[in-house]
């Protein structure tokens, strides 16, 4: 854990700061003040974006840092097409996201600049990782929702109930996860010559995947008779999700377990 | 009626069934991640889970047959054909799928492997997987080969302390590295780094005749104001003289690495192309890649070669797929096609 003392990572800071102030005034019942806010810690995060376009001088979705830079700032315009498309509530809850997803790239990984091997350098870097980014942002939502309604807890605004919710935002993320997993197989099929490697982090997005599989069949099975565990599926997917964009990361975590069994 | 009854059970069956095959294969790619790459892809094509594939691919058949929904809903029926026929692409590109194939048509198919081809020379042998050495109906001519690097590259630098400077490499650059630790300069950069005796002398020289080397050539202030000329070798990175208290490293970044070739058949030049990463070359029914070269001198190159079978259908199941989730959760409720939703 480090503090960033750069113009990246002030930028980052305050979108944070904007994203939680957000938050308090939501709690306070000041709903328009919480949007503007919102929106406020939207802008500086698309400026800390730009910033870092031009300081490495390609789309700036290579490393951890990057994509969770940009994944904390797709929190507001998703929250917003979720509350004006789908009628999902839970704003207040998207800028708490936005902040808490925003800590890794802000104190967690590191932003050293890197240049783009050649592996990456092809037109489907940009689309494969933007499509997941977007359908992981809505997962996410999905997966509070889903908690809320494993909590017990119903709206208050005039939405849809959390079972609904959820599984509204897994279908809306849902083609995105499907086009993500295409677009890497496509890629590792004119990087690698195979379009499918059985590497670790291909099987995690399988399993993600499939997890809303088992969720979609088991809703059409049971329908609302076991609404808890509809939910429950929800959750899971995105603790696969997380698995998934970390592994890299967790599995040097593993790395003693594998000493052992070797 | 008794025949409705059976379709009903059927069905319940099916989705059960398709619901534990779902369940099976999360907790195998779980398994398959922990394995690591190589040992899930043996397991991957391991027989029991050849009949796992052959089980679900039918079963999803079976769900086609089934459910009216899947035959009718537009987005749902591309959905589950799109999966079988990734499966079916999936099926025939595989190991045992070619070793059926090559059985029954009696042939013996490159499946995938890999060339090493040296510059200037041609190539047929494709090597596989276990060692064996197959030949392609034509032969591949290595041009020419070329790496390309991020300019400038990296000075790196680090004292005993473990305090650590990046210095961009230009020549006749002076940096200063502190009070204690003095300066440094880049004197002179080198592709082809070679001593040369000259008298009692020795000096560094650039020899294109001999394997490349990379260096650059420092000059080190003390801050007493002595000085000391240092070599520093792409190859040897970290390197430090014994009575000195900063370590060197030369590091250039690749930025693309390119295999100019032509495919000879019948002793004509058919077809030519650079293969980039990310840009491989189809000819003949194969694929060839661009996998490695020669670290040491960049004199040969490394192509992966892969038959292009069941990859098509592997597509056309993509396109399908795609087209059948982002009509069935996205396109149909704007379309006002709202047929069957809950
Ligand atoms: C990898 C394989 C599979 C995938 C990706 C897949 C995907 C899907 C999706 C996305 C839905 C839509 C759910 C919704 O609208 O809420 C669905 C529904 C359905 N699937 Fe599958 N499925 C697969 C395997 C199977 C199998 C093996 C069966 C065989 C029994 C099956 C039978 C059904 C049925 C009956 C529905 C419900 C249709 C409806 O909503 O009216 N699926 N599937």
């Amino acid at each position: 854990m480090a503090i960033k003392y750069t113009i990246q990572g002030l930028l980052i800071y305050a979108a944070m700061a904007w994203y939680l102030l957000a938050f308090v005034v939501m709690l306070s019942r000041q709903r328009k003040m919480g949007h503007t806010l919102f929106l406020v810690g939207f802008v500086v995060g698309c400026t800390a974006i730009v910033y870092r376009w031009l300081h490495v001088g390609h789309i700036p979705l290579q490393n951890l840092f990057e994509v969770f830079l940009c994944l904390g700032v797709l929190a507001y315009p998703i929250s917003i097409f979720c509350n004006r498309v789908l009628r999902v509530g839970g704003v207040a809850a998207d800028m708490l996201i936005g902040v808490i997803v925003l800590f890794p790239a802000g104190f967690v990984f590191s932003a050293e600049p890197q240049q783009l091997p050649p592996a990456l350098q092809t037109w489907l870097f940009g689309p494969h990782v933007f499509v997941y980014m977007l359908s992981y942002v809505l997962m996410t939502k999905a997966a509070v929702q889903a908690s809320l309604q494993l909590a017990g807890r119903q709206t208050t605004e005039n939405l849809l109930l959390p079972e609904e919710a959820t599984y509204r935002m897994v279908c809306a993320g849902f083609p995105l996860l499907t086009l993500g997993l295409v677009l890497g197989s496509i890629w590792g099929q004119n990087a690698w010559g195979d379009w499918w490697g059985w590497d670790p982090k291909e099987l995690w997005s399988l399993a993600s995947w499939l997890v809303y599989v088992g969720y979609f069949h088991f809703r059409y099975m049971f329908g609302k008779r076991f609404p808890r565990i509809n939910s429950l599926w929800a959750v899971v997917g995105l603790i696969a999700i997380i698995i998934t964009l970390l592994w890299v990361n967790l599995s040097r975590l593993f790395s003693g377990l594998h000493n052992y069994a070797m | 009626m008794p025949e409705a009854g059976l379709k009903n059970r059927l069905r319940r069956v099916a989705l059960w069934a398709g619901l534990l095959l779902i369940l099976l294969l999360i907790s195998l790619s779980i398994y398959g991640a922990f394995i690591g790459a190589e040992s899930a892809k043996g397991f991957f094509n391991s027989i029991p889970l050849a009949v796992y594939w052959l089980v679900f691919a039918i079963l999803l058949i079976l769900g086609i047959a089934l459910f009216r929904q899947l035959l009718c809903l537009r987005g749902l029926f591309l959905i589950h054909l799109g999966c079988i026929i990734i499966l079916a692409g999936g099926i025939i590109g595989s190991q045992a799928g070619f070793r059926i194939q090559d059985k029954l048509s009696g042939t013996d198919t490159i499946r995938t492997g890999q060339m090493i081809i040296n510059e200037g020379t041609t190539e047929r042998a494709v090597e596989l997987e276990d060692g064996v050495i197959k030949m392609l109906p034509f032969a591949i001519k290595l041009v020419d080969f070329k790496i390309e690097y991020y300019q400038p590259g990296q000075l790196i630098i680090s004292t005993l302390n473990g305090e650590e400077f990046k210095i961009p490499v230009q020549e006749g650059q002076k940096y200063v590295l502190g009070d204690d630790l003095g300066s440094v300069e880049i004197v002179r950069r080198f592709e082809y780094f070679k001593l040369k005796r000259e008298g009692d002398k020795r000096i560094a020289i650039e020899d294109v005749n001999g394997g490349p080397n990379p260096a650059l050539e420092l000059l080190l202030k003390n801050s007493d104001g002595s000085e000391k000329t240092r070599y520093v070798f792409e190859r040897s990175p970290g390197h430090s003289m014994p009575d000195d208290n900063l370590q060197f490293s030369y590091h250039r970044s690749v930025k693309d690495f390119l295999s100019d070739v032509e495919v000879v058949k019948d002793n004509k030049v058919v077809t030519r192309k650079s293969i980039e990463v990310n840009k491989p070359l189809h000819y003949g029914g194969y694929l060839f890649y661009q996998q490695g070269y020669d670290r040491d001198a960049g004199r040969y190159t490394m192509l992966g070669v892969t038959n292009n079978k069941g990859l098509g259908i592997v597509f056309l199941g993509y396109i399908l797929l795609c087209a059948g989730v982002f009509w069935h959760f996205w396109l149909r409720h704007l379309f006002g096609d709202r047929e069957m939703e809950d």
